[in-house]
């Protein structure tokens, strides 16, 4: 029966089922599967769906489902290995949003999407995210890396913003901080303070691996 | 008095049938009707309620009868003037007419690596000068062309920039908004006695910032144009398929239709198009894809059948990072197509890659492809002048020719349209010419625009006046802490050296 389990939430992930994902997840649980290697079978197929990537035979559309796939069966594992006292290996936690003035969403969502799929732990903080707002994830969650998107030329101030706050908090050399969107380059990320910039959504997850040593 | 751009002389280029534009139109009000648009601004949110459209403030969803979307779309003028600083520079927006106009970026190039730089003062104004002196950009830009440059405060960016093109050039004014800035921007523009033509920018899908409603209040209340843009990225932020993105991208301008003819009736109103397909691999646009000149296509059909300008920006900016042979067939391609389908407006000139690079070179060689296209636009006059029969008659088979003709004197100019910069030599001239191409001739033209354009200067009163809407920005955004100690002093050393305001 695990094997069968495990074998279904691989697939369910390769076949791009989040539903499938859900019932299978669940399915564990109930069989008492380990949680966690349920996540690695899950896992196991995110890494095929990125190396399939990378070869230029899938592309963002596949890269992107199958992560939204896999969140769909991580919070029923993560309460279970909670439960049982165990705890999910993260890569890193990172706290994420599209800065204050700024309601674009898809470049940031992909970012997150993909940083969840290789083991970041996210805080994600949507669209228009003051300062303020960075500073008291970054806090809460202990978090080791920011990622701020903002794809009018004009909303680059507040991402030099949130930086010089962090500065002003203290916290400037607890996190590392990548920038990203539209509007920005490796100069201008360069010149805000910015500890990383990259264009492409998978690029951005392999900056922040690099960022936090991993 | 105005300018008189250039002609479309025949039928639009139309791809729907009537049946599918119909369907669009339907799906559009479906939209709108059915799933609304977040509006993320209480006024405006309260405006929409008080005229029957239903508000959930819950989550600032707006949902809008087809009857007060046709209304609104009825009540917007299908012509209008936009008044330019000299008014022989004013603009007729509507009807047949073309203009082109440059597409900004944020850097300069440097042309033997094609990497970019953040652009000083004097590149930005020496820009300005070469944009004033292009006969086919027939307005200027929203940026000067570049985002700002070396020392301006990112806050000051679009004022400072504003500044830079009333300054060197009389042609209208076109202003963004950022951080409140269109207050200045309409102060800047009445220094001088022209309106300045400002956006509404939406974000897809189907939401609207609060910034982008305040301009869109701060712009009308003052009684100026405003140009309502929308654009999503095809399979990413709107359906993937060219019907699909058009539908959420008709929904979002029709509900920004509706809250500027709510805000004052009869606004005169330019639609803006700015979709481009996403590119599935890196998760930017693809800036140069054809399914971007294809929805310029659709969307001209659709917002002519509304009676509402239009202005197509996809052919300005590429997917190159030069100016090479995949600059020029992207460029030209999305030009032609959105000319002969109808833009009143075209930002064509300079626009390298994305939003990213500004280029003087590349805006010369693009003036030429608006002139180019220009000439297209005149199509073919038939008459009993230009059949030429009697002539045929009278020069008949060899040896006769009509290179001596009075009929050829006459009128080859006004047939042929000469590109300044395309290099048209035989292989001899070409070779003697020391092998030169059209880069060369649009670089020995930058350096002729430079040495000799001469701007029509501000009176000492304009001066004072835009000098002086300068100085209230700088102070009030350093009064309210948006410009840093550290930003302000490298500022202040220039804005006070010699060479204020061009260098």
């Amino acid at each position: 029966m695990e094997a069968e389990i495990l074998k279904n939430l691989g697939n369910s992930i390769l076949e791009f089922d989040p539903f499938a994902a859900e019932i299978w997840a669940k399915k564990a649980i109930e069989e008492n599967v380990d949680p966690l290697r349920a996540l690695a079978a899950l896992t196991d197929s995110i890494r095929t769906v990125g190396d399939l990537f990378e070869k230029g035979e899938y592309f963002l559309p596949e890269l992107v489902t199958a992560a939204d796939v896999l969140q769909r069966a991580v919070p029923i594992l993560e309460a279970r290995i909670r439960e049982t006292g165990g705890h999910r290996e993260s890569v890193g936690t990172v706290v994420i949003g599209t800065v204050f003035g700024d309601i674009h969403s898809i470049g940031k969502t992909m970012v997150s999407t993909l940083l969840s799929a290789n083991g970041f732990q996210v805080v994600d903080l949507g669209v228009n995210a003051p300062a303020e707002k960075f500073i008291r994830a970054v806090k809460d969650n202990n978090a080791n890396l920011v990622a701020m998107s903002a794809l009018m030329t004009m909303t680059i101030t507040e991402q030099r913003k949130v930086i010089e706050c962090f500065e002003k908090e203290g916290i400037r050399d607890r996190v590392k901080v990548m920038v990203g969107g539209s509007a920005i380059t490796s100069q201008i990320a360069k010149d805000m303070g910015a500890d990383g910039y990259e264009a492409t959504a998978p690029g951005a997850v392999r900056l922040a691996r690099e960022l936090v040593g991993k | 008095m105005s300018l008189k751009g250039f002609t479309r002389k025949f039928k639009a280029l139309e791809l729907l049938t009537e049946e599918q534009l119909t369907a669009l139109h339907k799906a559009s009000l479906d939209v709108l009707e059915t799933t609304g648009v977040r509006v993320e601004h209480q006024r405006a949110l309260k405006l929409y309620e008080q005229n029957g459209c239903k508000v959930d403030y819950s989550n600032n969803r707006v949902r809008i009868p087809p009857s007060l979307v046709e209304e609104s779309l009825r009540l917007a003028p299908s012509s209008y003037r936009v008044k330019a600083r000299d008014p022989k520079n004013d603009l007729i927006m509507g009807g047949d007419t073309v203009y082109f106009q440059p597409f900004p970026g944020t850097d300069a190039i440097d042309h033997e690596t094609w990497e970019t730089h953040r652009p000083t003062r004097k590149e930005n104004y020496e820009c300005a000068v070469i944009m004033d002196a292009l006969e086919n950009a027939h307005f200027m830009t929203c940026y000067t062309p570049f985002y700002g440059w070396q020392g301006v405060p990112a806050v000051m960016s679009i004022i400072e920039s504003d500044a830079a093109r009333i300054r060197c050039s009389s042609k209208a004014f076109e202003t963004a908004s950022s951080y409140d800035s269109e207050r200045f921007a309409i102060k800047l523009g009445q220094a001088v006695g022209a309106e300045a033509w400002g956006y509404m920018g939406g974000a897809a899908p189907l939401t609207w910032p609060d910034n982008a409603i305040e301009a869109c209040y701060k712009l009308l209340e003052a009684d100026l144009p405003l140009q309502i843009i929308s654009g999503n990225t095809i399979g990413a932020s709107g359906p993937v398929t060219i019907a699909g993105a058009t539908v959420t991208n008709n929904a979002e301008l029709m509900s920004g239709v509706v809250l500027a003819q709510l805000i004052r009736p009869g606004a005169r109103l330019l639609m803006m198009d700015f979709c481009f397909p996403q590119n599935m691999r890196t998760g930017s646009p693809s800036f140069g894809g054809i399914e971007a000149y294809l929805h310029n296509v659709v969307f001209n059909q659709i917002w002519h059948h509304y009676g509402i300008p239009t202005k197509t920006p996809p052919p300005g900016p590429t997917d190159s990072k030069r100016i090479d042979y995949q600059n020029g067939t992207e460029k030209a391609t999305g030009a032609i197509l959105a000319a002969l389908s109808g833009s009143n407006l075209l930002p064509l000139m300079g626009g390298v890659y994305g939003e990213l690079s500004w280029d003087p070179i590349q805006a010369i060689l693009d003036n030429d492809l608006a002139g180019i296209i220009g000439r297209l636009l005149e199509g073919v006059e038939v008459t009993d002048l230009t059949m030429a029969l009697d002539l045929i008659n009278e020069v008949g088979p060899i040896p006769g020719h009509y290179l001596s003709s009075a009929h050829t004197r006459q009128n080859w100019k006004k047939e042929f349209y000469i590109p300044r910069c395309s290099d048209r030599l035989t292989y001899p001239e070409w070779m003697a010419s020391g092998k030169k191409s059209c880069l060369d001739y649009a670089k020995a033209r930058m350096e002729e625009i430079l040495a000799t354009h001469k701007i029509s200067p501000l009176t000492t009163e304009q001066e004072a006046g835009v000098e002086g809407v300068l100085k209230e920005a700088r102070e009030h955004y350093r009064k309210i802490g948006q410009i840093s100690e550290e930003e302000w002093s490298v500022y202040q050393k220039q804005i006070s050296g010699k060479g204020y305001p061009f260098a």
